[in-house]
C-alpha cells in the first residue's frame, strides 16, 4: 500500500493532461470565465493550513528515510485540511488513511486516533504549520509511544 | 515513461527477419472474419464510415498500428499484429508487440494458434502490479449547484485494490480519466472551435483518487456517485491491458461524442465484449446519459455516494437547531468567539456539532467565496483546537445518499405534442429538445432550481390555414437559482440565446436572433417553493426592427415550485424596449406540470401580455415524453 501511493504520484506525474474540470459543451461555454460561475473554473485550492503551495514537496522531505512516513507526508500535503478535521474529531476516511499508509494495524487505530486527537494542539500549534512540520511532529509522538513507536522506527 | 513501439523502418527490419508467419489455409478464412468481428473493432476503435464502405479508427496516432494503413483497414492491421506478436524478440522486449499491445496479444491467442515467442512484459508487469487492481469502479462526478453548466457531469473509472483485511483505501486508489490536452494559454474561442472541430488531443491520464475528491469534490462541490462494475478477474485484465495500449496515445478529444465518457465505454466495451456501450452513441455522450447506459446493461454490483463539500457543509448545518444555526454563523462572522460563553454553555454532544458544522462552513467559504486566508485559517485553527478537546462525541456521520441518483432521473431527450390557441388562431406544436432539463421537468435525479436546456425546437401549425411556423429554437438555456440564507448568498442567473418569433408594431411575428441574460436572487418560502427576483436583458436583432436591433432591460418575479408530482412556475415579467420602439411589454405568465413518474409530464400554461397597446391571452396544453 505505501508504493501504491509512490506509484500514483509517479503514474500521475508521467501524464501531463490538463485534466479538464467537467467535459462536454458546460466546461467548453465556461472555461476561462470568472464572475458568473466561478467554481469550475476554481482550479487552485485556497486552504487553511500551510503555505498554500500546490503540489508535491517530496524534495524537502529528504530527511525522513522511513518510506511509509514519505508516503504519509506526501498524502498530507495535498490533504492537510482534511487530515487535520479528521483529527479534531478523532475519526474520519483521511485519518484512516494515515493509519493505512503508516500500516498501523486495525487493534492499534483506535489508540493511533486518540493519541493524535489529544495532541492536535501539538501537531498544528498555529495556522500556519505547514505538512512537514505536521508530520515531524506525529513521528516524534508516535517514538515516545510505546504501543505506536513500531509503526516508525 | 518511454513506450513507443518500433518506429516504421526498424519494425519491418524486424519482420523481415523474423520467420514468417504461415497461417494455415483455414487460419486466412478465419482472420478475415476475425477482421470485422465485434472485439476487434473495439479493440483497434475503429468505426464503420459513415458515408462509405468500410471501417476507420478513431485513434490518431500511428504508433497505435502497425500497419501504414491501420487506420482504415481492419484486416490489414489484424495481419501486420499477428505479425507481429508471433516474431521472435529482438532488443527490449517490453519493444515488443505482445508488450506494447497486451490486449490484442490475448485476444488473438483466443481465437488463433500462433507461435508464442518468449517475451518478458517487465514494464506492463510492474504498471499492473503498481496498480494492484481487483474491481473497476465507474464514477459520476454529478452536476453542482449554481452551475448549470456543469449538469452533464463527468466520469472517469477508479481502479480497486484487493481488499486485505479490511485494509482496502479507496482514497489511495488510482483513477483513468480520458481528457483534452488543452494548453492553458488557448484563448477561450480556440478552445471552443477545437473542441467542437477537433485538433485537441485527449489523453488518458491516471491519477489517485483524492486527487480526484479533491478536484470534484472539495473544489467544485460535485457529488460523486461511484458504480462498482461487476467485472470478472479476466475482464479486469483485458481492461488494464487495453488502457495500457492507449495510454498515451493520441486520440483527439471532440466535447460532444468522443469526450472523457466515451473513451471509457470504450475500454468497458473491451473489457466485456459484446457490450455495445459506444452503439448507444449517436450525435453526442452526456456523462450522465453513460452512467444510465451501464447501468442499464447490468455493469453494475453496488453504487456508493460521496457528498461533496458543499452538501457535507449543509448537511452539517441541517443537523443544529435553530439556536445552535445562528451561534454557528456568528462564530464564523466573529461576532462570538470560540471559546465564548455562549459556546461553552453547550453541552459536549452539541459543542462538537456547532464547531464541526462551523468549521467545515468556514473551510468552504474559504474555499469557494474566497474569504481572506487572515481571518478564515487562525478561526478554522481556534475551531478544530477546541473540537479536539471533546473525545466523546464521534464525528458525524454525512449526508444520506438522495433517494433518486442522476442516473435514475428522467431521460434527457424530451418530446411534447401540444395544443394552444393564441386569441384568435388555434395551433398544435411539436417541442423536441435534445438535452437536458427545465424547471418543470420532473426534479427527482436532477439540482433543484437548476435548468440547462440545450437545442430544443418548437414549431407551430396553425390550424385555420395549415401555416407551419417555427416558434423557438433555442441554442442553449441556462438558468441556476439557488436559494440564500444566512450562510450562503449565492447570485440567481440566467443566459440564453438563439431564436424566437416577436412581434412587430403591425402585429406580424418574425422569428428573431436574441440573447438574453439575468441576474438576481432565490428565497426558498418552503421545501418545495421558492421566490425569484431577477432584473433582466433582452437583446433582439432582425431587419423587420426600425434599427436594425433592440435592446430591453427588465425584471422578472416569480414563484417556483418543483415537486414530484407537479411543479409550477408562475410571475409577472416586464421589459422596456428602448432603442427601436420605445415600448413596455408585459406578461402575467402560469405554468404548470403534472408528472407522470418520471417518464411523461402533461403540461399546461396560460399567459397574457399587454405589447403594442394590445392584449393578448395564450392558453397551451402538452403531452410530453422523455426519451
Amino acid at each position: 500500500m505505501k508504493k501504491l501511493i509512490a506509484g500514483a504520484i509517479l503514474l500521475g506525474a508521467s501524464s501531463l493532461a490538463f485534466a479538464q474540470p467537467g467535459c462536454g459543451v458546460g466546461a467548453m461555454v465556461w472555461k476561462g470565465q470568472s464572475g458568473i460561475a466561478p467554481h469550475v473554473l476554481a482550479a487552485t485550492t485556497n486552504g487553511i493550513f500551510g503555505n498554500q503551495t500546490l503540489g508535491m514537496t517530496t524534495g524537502t522531505l529528504g530527511c525522513q528515510t522511513n518510506q511509509s512516513v514519505q508516503s504519509m507526508a506526501m498524502y498530507m500535503d495535498s490533504n492537510i485540511d482534511k487530515v487535520a478535521r479528521d483529527m479534531s474529531r478523532g475519526s474520519g476516511e483521511n485519518l484512516d488513511t494515515l493509519s493505512v499508509l503508516l500500516g498501523v494495524d486495525e487493534a492499534d487505530r483506535s489508540e493511533f486516533n486518540r493519541l493524535l486527537q489529544d495532541n492536535f494542539a501539538s501537531i498544528f500549534p498555529t495556522s500556519d504549520t505547514t505538512s512537514n512540520q505536521a508530520v515531524d511532529a506525529i513521528v516524534a509522538l508516535l517514538e515516545q509511544h510505546e504501543r505506536l513507536s513500531k509503526y516508525v522506527a | 515513461m518511454p513506450r513507443r513501439i518500433p518506429s516504421a523502418p526498424l519494425l519491418g527490419l524486424l519482420l523481415a527477419f523474423s520467420c514468417a508467419v504461415s497461417a494455415a489455409p483455414q487460419q486466412q478464412a478465419d482472420i478475415e472474419a476475425l477482421a470485422t468481428s465485434e472485439q476487434w473493432l473495439t479493440l483497434v476503435h475503429y468505426h464503420p464510415n459513415r458515408f462509405q464502405s468500410g471501417y476507420t479508427s478513431q485513434a490518431d496516432d500511428p504508433s497505435f498500428f502497425f500497419s501504414e494503413s491501420g487506420k482504415t483497414d481492419p484486416e490489414g492491421e489484424l495481419r501486420a499484429t499477428i505479425e507481429a506478436i508471433s516474431s521472435p524478440a529482438s532488443g527490449d522486449p517490453n519493444r515488443h508487440a505482445r508488450c506494447a499491445f497486451p490486449a490484442r496479444d490475448a485476444w488473438i491467442r483466443e481465437q488463433l494458434a500462433l507461435p508464442e515467442p518468449e517475451v518478458t512484459c517487465t514494464e506492463f508487469e510492474e504498471w499492473k502490479a503498481e496498480l494492484n487492481t481487483q474491481a473497476i469502479t465507474l464514477v459520476f462526478a454529478a452536476s453542482y449547484l449554481n452551475s448549470p453548466s456543469s449538469m452533464f457531469g463527468h466520469t472517469f473509472l477508479r481502479l480497486d485494490p484487493p481488499e486485505e483485511d479490511g485494509e482496502t483505501n479507496l482514497l489511495l486508489a488510482n483513477t483513468i480519466s480520458y481528457a483534452a490536452d488543452a494548453a492553458e494559454h488557448d484563448s477561450e474561442i480556440l478552445f471552443a472551435y477545437r473542441g467542437i472541430f477537433g485538433g485537441y488531443p485527449g489523453v488518458t491520464s491516471v491519477q489517485p483518487y483524492y486527487e480526484m475528491i479533491r478536484v470534484y469534490s472539495d473544489i467544485e462541490n460535485r457529488d460523486l456517485w461511484e458504480y462498482e462494475l461487476n467485472l470478472t478477474p479476466a475482464e479486469v485484465e483485458q481492461m488494464l491491458a487495453h488502457t495500457w495500449e492507449i495510454q498515451d496515445r493520441n486520440f483527439d478529444y471532440y466535447f460532444f461524442d468522443e469526450n472523457c465518457a466515451y473513451r471509457l465505454l470504450a475500454l468497458i466495451d473491451v473489457a466485456r465484449p459484446g457490450t455495445n456501450l459506444l452503439d448507444e452513441v449517436s450525435t453526442h455522450a452526456i456523462p450522465s446519459d453513460t452512467v444510465r447506459w451501464v447501468v442499464d446493461r447490468d455493469l453494475v454490483s453496488e453504487v456508493h455516494y460521496r457528498p461533496s463539500a458543499a452538501t457535507s457543509v449543509s448537511h452539517g448545518l441541517s443537523t443544529l437547531d435553530s439556536d445552535q444555526r445562528r451561534l454557528a454563523a456568528a462564530l464564523a462572522n466573529g461576532y462570538i468567539s470560540v471559546d465564548g460563553k455562549e459556546i461553552n454553555a453547550l453541552d459536549d454532544e452539541d459543542r462538537a456539532r456547532v464547531l464541526d458544522a462551523t468549521y467545515d462552513y468556514v473551510r468552504h467559504q474559504a474555499q469557494a467565496e474566497d474569504w481572506p486566508r487572515e481571518i478564515a485559517a487562525p478561526l478554522s485553527h481556534e475551531l478544530l483546537v477546541a473540537r479536539s478537546g471533546l473525545k466523546g462525541p464521534p464525528a458525524d456521520e454525512g449526508p444520506l445518499p438522495p433517494d433518486v441518483r442522476d442516473d435514475q432521473g428522467h431521460d434527457t431527450l424530451a418530446v411534447a405534442a401540444t395544443g394552444g390557441y393564441d386569441g384568435t388562431r388555434h395551433y398544435t406544436g411539436l417541442t423536441l429538445r435534445a438535452a437536458y432539463h427545465d424547471l418543470l421537468d420532473p426534479p427527482a435525479g436532477y439540482r433543484p432550481g437548476a435548468q440547462l436546456q440545450f437545442m430544443r425546437l418548437d414549431t407551430r401549425l396553425y390550424t385555420d390555414n395549415q401555416e407551419f411556423q417555427i416558434e423557438n429554437l433555442v441554442g442553449v438555456e441556462i438558468r441556476s437559482l439557488t436559494p440564500r440564507d444566512a450562510f450562503f448568498r449565492p447570485l440567481s442567473w440566467q443566459v440564453g440565446f438563439g431564436g424566437r418569433r416577436t412581434e412587430l408594431p403591425t402585429g406580424n411575428r418574425v422569428l428573431t436572433p436574441y440573447l438574453e441574460g439575468g441576474a438576481g436572487g432565490t428565497w426558498r418560502l418552503t421545501r418545495k417553493l421558492s421566490a425569484l427576483a431577477i432584473l433582466t436583458g433582452d437583446l433582439e436583432i432582425s431587419k423587420h426592427l426600425p434599427r436594425g436591433y433592440d435592446v430591453a432591460p427588465g425584471a422578472d418575479l416569480s414563484l417556483l415550485r418543483q415537486g414530484d408530482r407537479f411543479s409550477l412556475l408562475t410571475g409577472l415579467r416586464s421589459k422596456t424596449w428602448i432603442i427601436s420602439d420605445q415600448h413596455r411589454q408585459d406578461e402575467l405568465y402560469l405554468e404548470g406540470a403534472v408528472h407522470l413518474g418520471r417518464a411523461y409530464s402533461i403540461r399546461a400554461s396560460a399567459s397574457r401580455t399587454h405589447h403594442y397597446e394590445r392584449y393578448e391571452t395564450l392558453w397551451n396544453l402538452g403531452f410530453r415524453a422523455y426519451f
